[in-house]
């Protein structure tokens, strides 16, 4: 047992903090503008690849433990800018992890090798309608066509959609659950307008419509496995959002706390007193436990990949509700300034409630723990 | 990091739950709805080794680590031993036999530890008074040296084996004028003159650990039964408060666990509606919410263990987390677990009623939730 990261590891968090930090100074990081998104997370990455962080997880880094490290390191970046984090962590954790998890060697040569130098925005087209708790049979169909595979479908809600230069899309083909691998441009492919949403404002998020969108066949990834695949996309995208639960607790408890601290009122710092010194001790009791949990799901992930996906709906759950709590309570504890829009905090509530829905909703995730104490998992 | 269990240490604690459920879980029950102290249990803990566990083995031990020791308070928990039992073997062990350990002469650790690691004496340990809770420095009692004496006057109020210990430590101000630096620890046995217990207190949960006042009038011991230096008490009891965050919360994971458990056994074979209860989705929320409390509650208590065992100093903060988490976040999933079992989950014929009562105890006993939000807030 040991609680502590490595020296190796704390420098790389030590690392990445100031490269980042210094990054996002000037930049508008929540635009909304499609074109600027795009240009942010390329810098970012090709600053990122500098680094081993974006090998984590995805390919054996020496020294380092895969998703433990990266969990550590996760918390840095989400805790800096929540929309860079979460379309870099879609771009190399998700499509990336599908290319190396499941790619062909030429398929990794391709598009591994650029995605980790920073040099490629890769997005996931996963959700449709359909795509329910159960997992009932995608609607988005490949077929065969001599050489080349043709796709129909739609897919919603696809993070990086209008700035990725490829696109992993799912599919069935032949009854089974494929990957087909989507360059951007390729006729029949068309991506939506960007999405406004709640939170995350600048990460491109799109529909993306397919007909009749015909790729060659050495793109088409067909897993071993294919029906563990989409509960695989789903555990990945649950241990991101894990992530920025811990990023987004960073931004607001810091905040809230130095506010504390600085802001007096009938002559002492409002730390002094219960109601806010008080809130502030169980905010930092959530972050801390969420913290070791997501740090333990992923120590888990690393060692005991069988045992991985109930304790980490549990670490999902409790990372991302806190999340919100946390954000909201740093609010009140800032008064109004917490209620500006563009101040971090306001950035962070807003986000925390992304975590409660996306990957495996929180609802959903308690059902699956339930079913897994049960025995009844399907 | 590294979140891993030996082997040997996942055996052990195989090994405890199966010799609890065997031994001690059959009579928590009855002990529980008479609010009886089972000395029969408590002798064997002390038989299988759990009492004395990290005690040196020339002492009576096994000489076992911090975590090894947390971890058989969380399987004493997940057998699912009441929480009056735990709490007593918590008291016994590390307020009172392991600040002797920790602070006693070589001569004193002679004379108590073996008895107290082996179950053969019982032991106690008085800080707080009616008038003096999370206040320490405000103790009244107080112990005046006479010669080759020392003469106690004052009383204890909440003390858990209050009424049986054999083996009390005792904080008390040698320097009445002095606040944390005017207290002194004192070990004070049964029977001697002027040192009386009053009667158990009768409580909401934890019933079968007996609480009492302990009282002393003029009461005189001998000036050897001084523990360290005079003004040392405060830090002495400072210590102690590694083992409340670590082995005194443990059960309460293992708890969580056991209410799963039996939560789930429950929703298997229930029926309503035409179909198992564990089929609705409200029942496994309920479910869900009990494991995502132990699992997160686990993390925190064992990390404070291991620090401990890396011997690094006391992180209160880390420890007041611990212990706010525990009492605070507890309180949903043992009311998830009665209501669970409906009528039955209300009744004392199913435990579950008992363990939401013994979990009320973990926001309050060894300082309340709000002296861990104060420690917390100081602290960041």
């Amino acid at each position: 047992m040991n609680y502590d990261f490595s020296d190796k590891e704390f420098n790389l968090f030590v690392e990445i903090h100031t490269l980042i930090s210094e990054f996002v100074k000037d930049k508008n990081l929540e635009s909304s503008d499609i074109n600027t998104s795009a240009e942010n997370i390329r810098q970012a990455l090709a600053l990122l690849s500098q680094t081993p962080y974006l090998k984590l997880g995805v390919e054996k880094a020496e020294n380092y433990n895969g998703l433990l490290t990266l969990m550590g390191a996760m918390e840095v970046i989400a805790g800096t800018s929540p929309s860079l984090f979460l379309s870099i962590e879609t771009s190399t954790r998700i499509f990336g992890r599908i290319l190396s998890t499941w790619g062909s060697d030429s398929q990794k040569e391709k598009l591994l090798n650029p995605l980790l130098n920073g040099q490629i925005i890769g997005a996931v087209g996963l959700s449709e309608d359909a795509l329910n708790v159960d997992n009932d049979p995608l609607t988005t169909t490949a077929v065969a066509d001599g050489d080349s595979v043709k796709i129909s479908g739609h897919k919603q809600y696809v993070i990086n959609g209008p700035t990725a230069d490829w696109i992993a899309v799912v599919g069935m083909m032949n009854g089974k659950n494929v990957i087909c691998l989507v360059e951007k441009g390729t006729p029949g492919l068309t991506i939506g307008e960007k999405t406004a949403t709640l939170g995350y404002e600048g990460v491109a998020i799109s529909k993306i419509i397919l007909n009749d969108c015909t790729i060659a066949s050495s793109q088409v990834i067909t897993p071993k496995n294919d029906k563990d695949m989409l509960n695989t996309l789903k555990l990945w995208e649950n241990q991101i959002l894990i992530g920025a639960g811990l990023g987004l607790m960073k931004t607001a408890f810091e905040s809230a706390k130095d506010h504390s601290k600085k802001h007096k009122t009938g002559g002492k710092p409002i730390i002094a007193y219960q109601e806010v010194g008080f809130k502030l001790s169980e905010m930092l009791t959530l972050f801390q436990t969420s913290q070791l949990f997501a740090y333990r799901a992923a120590w888990t992930a690393d060692t005991d990949p069988k045992n991985v996906e109930s304790l980490t709906l549990c670490a999902k759950v409790f990372c991302t509700e806190s999340a919100e709590q946390v954000a909201s309570e740093a609010m009140k504890i800032l008064g109004g300034s917490g209620f500006l829009s563009g101040h971090p905090v306001e950035e962070a509530f807003r986000c925390s409630k992304y975590g409660q829905i996306a990957g495996t909703s929180t609802e959903i995730s308690r059902v699956k723990i339930g079913d897994t104490a049960l025995g009844m998992n399907k | 990091m590294d979140f891993a269990f030996t082997k040997e240490q996942l055996m052990f604690k195989k090994e405890i739950i199966r010799f609890a459920k065997k031994e001690i879980v059959p009579r928590v029950q009855e002990h529980d709805l008479k609010k009886q102290f089972d000395f029969e249990a408590f002798k064997k803990l002390g038989e299988f080794g759990i009492l004395g566990l990290h005690f040196p083995e020339e002492y009576g031990g096994s000489g076992a680590d911090v975590i090894t020791t947390v971890m058989a308070g969380e399987a004493l928990g997940e057998a699912g031993v009441d929480g009056g039992l735990t709490l007593a073997y918590g008291a016994h062990t590390f307020l009172c036999a392991d600040t002797i350990f920790s602070h006693g002469t070589e001569e004193q650790r002679k004379k108590y530890i073996p008895k107290l690691a082996s179950g053969e004496w019982i032991g106690c340990m008085g800080l707080t008074e009616p008038n003096a809770g999370s206040d320490v420095a405000s103790l009244a009692t107080t112990a005046e040296k006479k010669g080759d004496k020392y003469v106690l006057n004052g009383s204890k109020i909440f003390i858990t084996n209050g009424p049986l210990a054999d083996v009390s430590v005792i904080y008390a101000k040698t320097d009445p004028e002095q606040k944390h630096t005017g207290i002194s620890a004192f070990i004070v046995e049964k029977g001697t003159k002027g040192f009386s217990s009053g009667p158990n207190l009768i409580k909401m949960g934890v019933s079968t650990s007996q609480t009492s006042e302990l009282f002393f009038n003029n009461c005189e011991i001998p000036a050897e039964n001084l523990l360290g230096d005079e003004g040392e008490g405060f830090n002495m009891s400072l210590q102690t408060v590694e083992w409340d965050r670590s082995a005194l919360l443990a059960p309460f994971v293992g708890a969580a666990t056991y209410m799963m458990t039996r939560c789930v056994d429950y929703a298997k074979s229930r029926e309503q509606f035409g179909r198992k209860i564990g089929k609705f989705q409200a029942i496994k929320q309920k479910i869900a919410n009990i494991r995502i409390f132990g699992e997160a509650a686990r993390n925190l208590v064992y990390r404070i263990a291991w620090c401990k065992d890396q011997g690094r100093p006391m992180n209160h903060l880390e420890a007041a987390v611990a212990k706010l988490f525990v009492g605070d976040w507890s309180l949903g999933p043992a009311n998830d677990a009665v209501v669970l079992f409906g009528g039955y989950g209300y009744c004392h014929e199913y435990d579950m009623e008992r363990i939401f009562r013994d979990s009320r105890l973990a926001p309050i006993g060894g300082g309340t939730s709000d002296i861990q939000k104060m420690i917390i807030s100081k602290l960041m």
